[in-house]
């Protein structure tokens, strides 16, 4: 199911969120925010009953990391995405505290896109060793075959 | 058995909203005391995997200890990290579903038929009605296969033998029906953009009949086998509790998340395939500890059977997919499409810029999610009951890891 746009820029300029954008299209409904708002974004989200983070992910978009949060209502089914842009190397606030599902996900994302995540307890790496160099999932780190990269 | 026979169908419980309670997580590893001054009781690091008979793959758990008693976890993840998400974005649309049969390689199937729902919801293709009674027939052929791996395996970690060398049985008799079906037995890149690969061959509801005549007797064998023995039951009745609140902050889906109670299955949230048409509960436990999933399972197990002698029987005439062309470039824009993986909400997020790869593809993996609240479910428990908490989680490291 698909909330109201205008219902959930409502929630979100309610809690001190001004929008950059909010949009439904192909996707569901898509709020566009400022990053360093991301916490208080969600917590607002959280307290009407967004009760869980399905997924939280980044995307190169070539000119920055977007990251983008998915979240949905267990009771009516109601989905919302929220996204923001984070400058390479640049940081985000961690939304553990709102969503412990988050925890893995910015791991991931800090380490395959190179954006970090203010106050993450444990901001260790999660699939790679310490050893990989670059930010995989960047759109300049090129796919190598084996042979390319033992030279 | 009746006492523990906790399992009933769906009530529509979903947790109070703010009942949410914050979880001190992760609590991480403490190291032994580095000064005199400092007063403790020695903890123990022990590393469980990732060569370890039941993390079911290349787990790598820490586990913290203060005698036999867990006092944190913490998964190491990543030995099986092929980098699937950036590979995706150097190969054309038809090309995926061969990569996403080796991320889950249990139930390939399923990420399948997510990555064509949301390369169809995309380009906007129509699937016959057919192609979609297939994917949903397939679907459940490999639930049973995947939850029948996880039952064997499960009584493994528990110390049951048996129960093993019977689910390999139906195992195999599905597997060999599943490459009769898609020339493959586990990677089976079957399900594309637009429909099936091919039609059913014939036979097909024959084999099936064969198999089903015996499966419901064979469930409840299983089931005395485990269910009805006493040490198994022992071993994972109050152990492993993953509560409602506890469990959707987590992001857990599937079985996990539906023995504590929450009625969220995508078969019924947001009906795909053909799921709108068959009738089907979904079993739901109450505590949502070990004996919880174990007994969920066992219930889907016998709804899966039930499932696919309502498809076989209402499979409908037609086309077994849609013409879709070769190079196919879906407009720019972005997509999420769920299904219900034997493991929980597999989803596959899209985004795509007009060209014939996608530019990003994100693979919601719902044993990532699950596997995430190790540390607040083993904490507190027996070394001994973790292995059962792991077992009843059903974890595919290679979903995980991707």
């Amino acid at each position: 199911m698909r909330p109201d746009v205008d219902a959930t820029t409502e929630i979100l300029t309610a809690a001190g969120v001004p929008l950059k954008e909010a949009s439904s299209d192909t996707l569901g409904v898509v709020c566009r925010i400022e990053a360093f708002r991301l916490e208080a974004a969600l917590a607002a989200l959280r307290a009407v009953g967004y009760q869980t983070l399905v997924d939280l992910f980044g995307t190169d978009t070539g000119e920055a990391v977007e990251l983008t949060y998915h979240l949905r209502r267990l009771g009516d089914l109601a989905e919302v995405y929220l996204k923001a842009i984070v400058a390479y190397d640049c940081e985000a606030p961690s939304v553990w505290r709102v969503y412990p599902a988050a925890l893995y996900p910015e791991r991931e994302a800090a380490e395959l896109l190179g954006v970090s995540f203010a106050g993450h307890p444990n901001p260790k790496r999660l699939l790679t060793t310490e050893e990989v160099e670059g930010h995989l999932l960047r759109k300049d780190v090129l796919l190598r075959t084996p042979e390319e990269v033992a030279l | 058995m009746s006492d523990i026979g906790r399992i009933g169908p769906s009530t529509g419980v979903v947790p109070t909203e703010g009942a949410h309670r914050i979880p001190v997580l992760p609590r991480g590893l403490r190291r032994a005391p580095s000064g005199i001054d400092e007063v403790a009781t020695e903890h123990l690091i022990v590393n469980m995997g990732p060569q370890h008979p039941s993390t079911h793959g290349v787990l790598h758990i820490l586990l913290e200890l203060d005698g036999e008693v867990v006092v944190a976890a913490e998964a190491s993840l990543g030995y099986l990290h092929r980098g699937i998400e950036k590979l995706v974005e150097h190969r054309r649309y038809h090309q995926i579903g061969t990569l996403l049969d080796r991320a889950d390689y249990v139930s390939g199937l399923h990420s399948e038929t997510a990555l064509a729902m949301a390369v169809e919801s995309l380009a906007g293709i129509e699937v016959p009605e057919k192609a979609q009674w297939i994917r949903s027939l397939v679907m459940e052929v490999n639930r049973i296969t995947s939850h029948m791996l996880w039952l064997g395996t499960f009584g493994l970690d528990l110390g049951a033998m048996a129960p093993f060398l019977y689910t390999m049985r139906e195992r195999e008799a599905l597997l060999d029906i599943l490459e009769a079906i898609t020339g493959s037995r586990m990677m089976f890149n079957y399900v594309r953009p637009g429909g099936v690969l091919a039609d059913l061959p014939a036979g097909i509801g024959v084999a099936l009949d064969t198999f089903l005549a015996t499966f419901d007797g064979y469930m409840d064998e299983y089931d005395t086998l485990l269910g009805g023995n006493e040490i198994f039951v022992e071993r994972v009745r109050g152990v492993g509790v993953i509560d409602a609140t506890t469990a959707t902050a987590f992001g857990m889906t599937g079985a996990c998340l539906r023995a504590a109670g929450v009625d969220y299955d995508v078969r019924k949230a947001a009906p795909y395939a053909a799921y709108a048409h068959v009738e089907f509960e979904v079993p739901l436990g109450t505590v949502g500890d070990c004996w919880d999933r174990y007994a969920v399972r066992m219930e889907e197990l016998r709804w899966a059977g039930r499932l696919i002698r309502q498809l076989l029987d209402g499979m409908p005439e037609g086309d077994h997919t849609a013409k879709v062309p070769k190079g196919l470039r879906p407009p720019a824009g972005e997509s999420y499409a769920a299904v219900e993986s034997p493991r929980g909400e597999l989803g596959i997020h899209l985004v795509s810029d007009g060209s014939d790869r996608p530019y990003r593809m994100r693979l919601r993996s719902p044993a990532y999610f699950n596997l995430a609240v190790i540390d607040e479910a083993l904490s507190g428990g027996l070394v001994a009951d973790a292995v059962a908490t792991l077992g009843s989680l059903d974890i595919v490291l290679g979903e995980i890891d991707r």
